[in-house]
């Protein structure tokens, strides 16, 4: 792409530059390979997991890792290395779906509590600082417990309890772009709030989100996995990681292997995201603090 | 600060040292269990993981005999019972007194009986066929049935019908009949009396050496509450508990190869089923019924998940319980006639849902396998797993297609299954949970439970049985073995399959 | 005196927060499936039996009617009775909760006597390989499932090297101390039962590292930052300058002033700490209201579950409240 090209797109020039900026960070290497070869793993996994996940064989039962099976097999037959590699696909699409529907939400309410301001930013942020008034697990867990127990409902769960977050960090933003003169000019020129706050108000925090969105998604993965650990999500024969180890919690002083290696890919994920995202704060938003 | 330091590393070794101090002498007996008490009041519990504390602290009219399902006299001498079995005359022993000098009399058993049939929980249901009780003098005590109910006696030794002191009503809060008290304390007549009970933790059971009977061996029955199996297994292996309850099958191996440790099994009458809901388009056509039960591989699941421990059923009633029918017809997988089955009954691409909960821990095998032998049928099968309490409600309601269950029987007498299980007046969960209908089957089982002699109430409920067999309204899977791995030292422990996850303290002793 | 009024607004501003956390929980315990009389009722209970119960605990009052009767109750302390044993909650949490008190506050020591002197080391050794590992170790702990390190822990230390105990807050065959606190290790020292406390403290080491863990890693980035900031400032150059010695500097000056983001933290924690007490004790078997209401979960017994939601989150609150008001204390350059 030539110089005249890129001067011409203001925002494509910036995301080259921020990429550029990133190849350089061994951390943000690491962390975006990990993430790289967990959502290849999970995207192919039916072509390269060896065995199907689901499908039982009970003759092979409670096998321990050997040739035949590199991590073993689980208290059905299953292949745990099949399991572990389909289980990438659905931790990644929780992390994602969660992020995305509490980001937009969250995005979209802050940007409006921030640029409307008065009663309604009032009301808004009390709302959100009811919702932080739980410890994140524990909330998430008495949802998606009266919702009762689906990988769905989980998701909207952990997406519920999210939102705040998004919220708080994009109003900040907002209070501080509101008062930018374009805004006051799109305004005058008789500019609807929607049409401000969709054009204005939120392009202009997305580094913010973007960073937090990263952050977020190990601990989306993290909290999911917790409440599938305690039977409030992926629902068997899913090979969701938590829930491999709730189940595998029964083997384990006899067949460690079993609840082992889907924790390893659970830390080995989040690992990917957080040193990613932490990165990604570095170059984006040194504003942000953890 | 090295100084420090040092002291910190050697007080953590000091601690590392800490261990053996605390064993449990001959005189005490430690059981690993997997649950915590819920309450001890034996008005208000079903639950047999209570019933393992209760039992032991009271006496009821008449008992089990060792490792039977007969019964026999206990606080209650003698009994008569007139022409048409509704009016039970029972004398009582004397001599039976509760802790504070009370004596077990008349006056207690009319309290106690009352008590449990006003509170109406569970146990009220257990001894629901008593009308009313009457004094007929200190040591006498006249009870009328509602109708005659040849299971009657049976009853009478189940933990519902513990005899509790009558003077708990000191404890009584705004008229709760003293439950709260109750279900915390014990005051009973029995063998033990609660010392301690630390929620989560442990409770203690402490032998009364004056028991009518005669004190038991040890003086003590320590109860912990560990929650996971492997925990329960190791601390049995380290000698830190002298019977495990509820292993997980996978973990017997190790400890059968134990020297220690020996692994008891005993057949059991707890069977596992799966409910076929006969209401639902598709499931009211027996063909179908039919078919699912040729499509399971009961032998795969027996040898696999239960590693042997079980039997194939063979009809409703299970093998122990008279009214078992040995040459009663039993599936086999036979995959291809399933699927002419649903050729017939032209349900060729049928979708089912499985509700399951945990509560038993092989379910969630049971479960996947049931999925892949449907789906060698060309059933889709989905599972669903759910929390009991919201299961038990899905099942009450009838809003389910197949579920899988547990049963096992509260007295000795096939009514427990026959009566609870084909009755169209027990739709949902009070039994008939595949909201099966038949008036035949109504009329066979209504008559025979009413009947004293048992030969013809067999003869009744045979006839029930090859009609049932018929219209497959359950898929019978198996009665499951009970496991009781215990130290090679601790004698005396008989097992009673009325008497599931309770332990026979008083004559229990450690060499 | 204005702090005074600091702390008076900023209790003001809680009272509607709490509203709002009752109005939340009340109904999600609303939108629960199942019915509530007959899993109160039992199993085998008749019709009748169910419809009498729904009667008496005004089940089949309109909602919000039922809501007022919840927060008319929750002020006198009544937050329902459990469904598994008929028992008041309040009495259950009462129960458990000196058991979590107790695993929270060790792994808050932990956390604390261990990750501030590793962010300080870290701070001081910038850039080297302490700071490094400590670097490592750090972003492991915030991405490490804890049920999972749990597990682990309990694989080494119990089933393979047989160091440290399984399960439990006591051996089986010893007596709970005489209670005072209920938090076994300090009524053992009170009631001067040694063998006791050695026993309990053997017993909390492996729950205590795995819930602190997580804790530990965020307070050693923070204290490690704050650091940073604080010793490239202008006064400590000019001790420095002073001749004051390395240590003195670090430990006196710099780490004092370090200590308000700390403070900050741990409160945040706090509630992070609940959170991790759920799966910590489950793993664990140690109990206290997180395996309480793992128990709670299973049992579908939602006065169970609300009861510890709401208690957790009004100890958050209050936690952070206090956090908040030694905020104004070590700050007074604190806008009001």
């Amino acid at each position: 792409m030539d110089a005249a090209f890129t001067s011409r797109h203001p925002r494509l020039r910036e995301l080259l530059l921020t990429l550029k900026i990133l190849s350089r960070n061994p951390s943000a290497v690491a962390g975006a390979l990990i993430i790289g070869i967990m959502a290849f793993m999970g995207f192919s996994a039916d072509l390269l997991a060896p065995f199907d996940p689901i499908r039982i064989n009970l003759s092979e039962r409670l096998n321990p890792p050997g040739w035949g099976h590199l991590f073993g097999t689980d208290e059905m037959g299953r292949d745990i290395l099949s399991r572990v590699m389909h289980g990438a696909r659905i931790s990644l699409r929780i992390g994602f779906m969660v992020v995305a529907a509490a980001g937009m939400t969250g995005s979209f309410i802050g940007a409006a509590a921030g640029f409307l301001g008065g009663r309604i930013d009032n009301l808004i942020m009390r709302v959100m600082d009811v919702v932080l008034s739980f410890p994140p697990l524990v909330l998430a867990m008495a949802l998606a417990a009266a919702m009762g127990p689906s990988l769905n409902n989980a998701i909207m769960a952990v997406a519920f309890v999210m939102v705040p977050k998004f919220a708080r960090i994009v109003r900040g933003e907002a209070l501080a772009v509101k008062e930018m003169p374009y805004i006051a000019a799109a305004r005058v020129s008789g500019a609807k709030n929607f049409w401000i706050i969709f054009n204005h108000i939120l392009p202009n925090c997305m580094n913010s989100v973007v960073v937090l969105a990263t952050l977020t998604l190990g601990e989306t993965i993290l909290i999911a996995a917790s409440l599938s650990f305690i039977g409030l999500g992926a629902q068997p024969p899913a090979p969701e990681w938590g829930a491999m180890i709730s189940v595998g919690r029964k083997f384990v002083m006899d067949q460690w292997w079993y609840a082992t290696f889907p924790g390893l890919f659970i830390l080995f994920t989040v690992i990917g995201f957080n040193i990613l995202g932490d990165a990604l704060r570095d170059v984006l938003d040194p504003r942000i603090r953890r | 600060m090295k100084r420090l330091f040092l002291i910190v590393v050697l007080g953590c070794f000091g601690l590392l040292l800490n261990g053996t101090v605390w064993a449990a002498g001959p005189e005490t007996l430690v059981v690993g269990v997997s649950s915590d008490i819920h309450t001890l009041d034996p008005s208000v519990s079903s639950d047999n993981y209570d019933w393992r504390q209760i039992y032991p602290c009271y006496d009821r009219l008449v008992a089990y005999k060792a490792g039977s399902t007969e019964v026999e006299p206990s606080a209650a001498e003698s009994w008569s019972v007139n022409e048409d079995g509704t009016i039970w005359t029972f004398s009582i022993r004397r001599g039976i007194a509760f802790d504070d000098g009370t004596p077990l009399d008349a006056g207690a058993v009319k309290f106690a009986f009352e008590r449990t049939l006003q509170i109406g929980r569970g146990p009220a249901d257990n001894i629901g066929a008593i009308d009313s009780v009457e004094v007929l003098d200190d040591y006498t005590v006249q009870i009328t049935l509602k109708n005659a109910f040849g299971p009657f006696i049976q009853t009478l030794a189940t933990d519902a019908a513990s005899i509790m002191n009558p003077n708990i009503m000191k404890h009584e809060k705004d008229g709760d009949l003293a439950q709260g008290w109750l279900a915390e304390n014990t005051d009973g007549s029995g063998p033990f009396r609660l010392a301690e009970w630390t929620r989560g933790q442990r409770a203690v059971l402490e032998a009364k050496p004056d028991y009518w009977g005669g004190p038991a061996q040890i003086k003590q029955a320590v109860i912990r509450f560990m929650s996971e199996s492997a925990d329960r297994r190791m601390a049995l292996e380290r000698g830190d508990i002298d019977i495990a309850e509820n292993i997980l099958i996978d973990q017997l191996p190790a400890l059968e190869e134990n020297p220690d440790v020996e692994v008891n099994k005993y057949p059991s009458q707890l069977v596992e089923y799966v409910y076929i809901n006969n209401r639902k388009p598709g499931l009211d056509d027996p063909r179908v019924r039919q078919a699912l039960c040729f499509a399971v591989d009961y032998d795969g699941i027996i040898h696999y998940v239960l590693q042997g421990q079980g039997v194939q059923m063979r009809g409703p009633v299970p093998e122990g319980m008279w009214g078992h029918k040995k040459d009663l017809f039993q599936h086999k997988r036979d995959v291809s006639k399933a699927k002419a089955l649903l050729k017939e009954a032209g349900q060729e691409d049928l979708e089912l849902t499985l509700i399951y909960s945990e509560r038993r821990s092989s379910w969630e095998q049971i479960a996947t396998i049931l999925q892949a032998n449907f789906a060698d049928a060309g059933i889709t099968l989905n599972l669903e797993l759910m929390a009991n309490p919201t299961l038990r409600d899905q099942v009450d309601k009838g809003n389910f297609e197949l579920c899988l269950g547990a049963w096992s029987p509260d007295y000795a007498d096939p009514s427990m299954f026959m009566n609870f299980w084909f009755d169209s007046d027990n739709w949902g969960l009070p039994g008939n949970r595949s909201f099966y209908k038949n008036e035949r089957v109504d009329q066979l089982i209504r008559k025979s439970v009413t009947l004293s002699d048992q030969e013809k109430r067999v003869e009744l409920y045979n006839r029930a049985q090859e009609i049932i067999m018929d219209e497959a309204p359950y898929i019978f899977l198996y009665q499951v073995k009970t496991i009781v791995p215990m130290r090679k030292n601790v004698k005396g422990y008989v097992y009673n399959p009325m008497l599931e996850s309770m332990y026979n303290f008083q004559d229990i002793w450690k060499k | 005196m204005r702090i005074l009024r600091y702390i008076l607004r900023r209790l003001l501003y809680v009272l509607p927060v709490l509203l709002g956390v009752t109005i939340l929980v009340f109904f999600i315990s609303h939108a629960i499936p199942g019915d509530p009389a007959q899993m109160i009722a039992g199993p085998k209970a008749s019709r009748q039996a169910v419809e009498e119960i729904r009667r008496s605990h005004g089940l089949d009052k309109p909602l919000p009617i039922q809501y007022l009767r919840f927060v008319s109750g929750l002020v006198q302390g009544d937050l329902g009775r459990s469904i598994r044993n008929h028992r008041p909650v309040v009495e259950d949490l009462k129960d458990f909760l000196p058991a979590t008190l107790e695993l929270t506050l060790a792994a808050m020591i932990l956390c604390l006597g261990v990750g501030i002197p590793l962010g300080i080391l870290a701070a001081v050794k910038r850039n080297k390989l302490t700071d490094h590992l400590t670097r490592v170790f750090s972003v492991f702990g915030v991405s490490t499932p804890v049920f999972w390190l749990g597990l682990m822990l309990l694989l080494l230390f119990y089933r393979n090297l047989g160091w440290l105990p399984g399960s439990g807050r006591l051996d089986i065959m010893v007596q709970p101390p005489p209670q005072f606190t209920g938090m076994y290790t300090l009524d053992a020292l009170l009631a001067g039962q040694w063998a006791t406390f050695a026993n309990a403290l053997w017993h909390i080491i492996l729950p205590a590292f795995c819930l602190s863990y997580v804790y530990l890693a965020i307070i050693t980035r923070i204290v490690r930052s704050s650091m940073i900031g604080v010793l490239g400032q202008d006064f400590i150059t000019t001790a420095r300058a002073n001749g004051l010695s390395e240590a003195i500097i670090v430990l006196k000056h710099a780490f004092k002033n370090s200590l308000i983001p700390t403070v900050t933290i741990t409160g945040l924690s706090f509630g992070e700490l609940m959170g991790g007490a759920i799966l910590t004790e489950t793993i664990f078997a140690w109990p206290g209201m997180g395996k309480y209401v793992v128990d709670s979960v299973n049992y579908l017994d939602f006065p169970g579950i609300m009861g510890f939601t709401l208690m957790v989150s009004l100890v958050y609150v209050l936690v952070n409240l206090t956090v908040d008001v030694i905020y104004a204390f070590l700050n007074p350059t604190i806008r009001y």
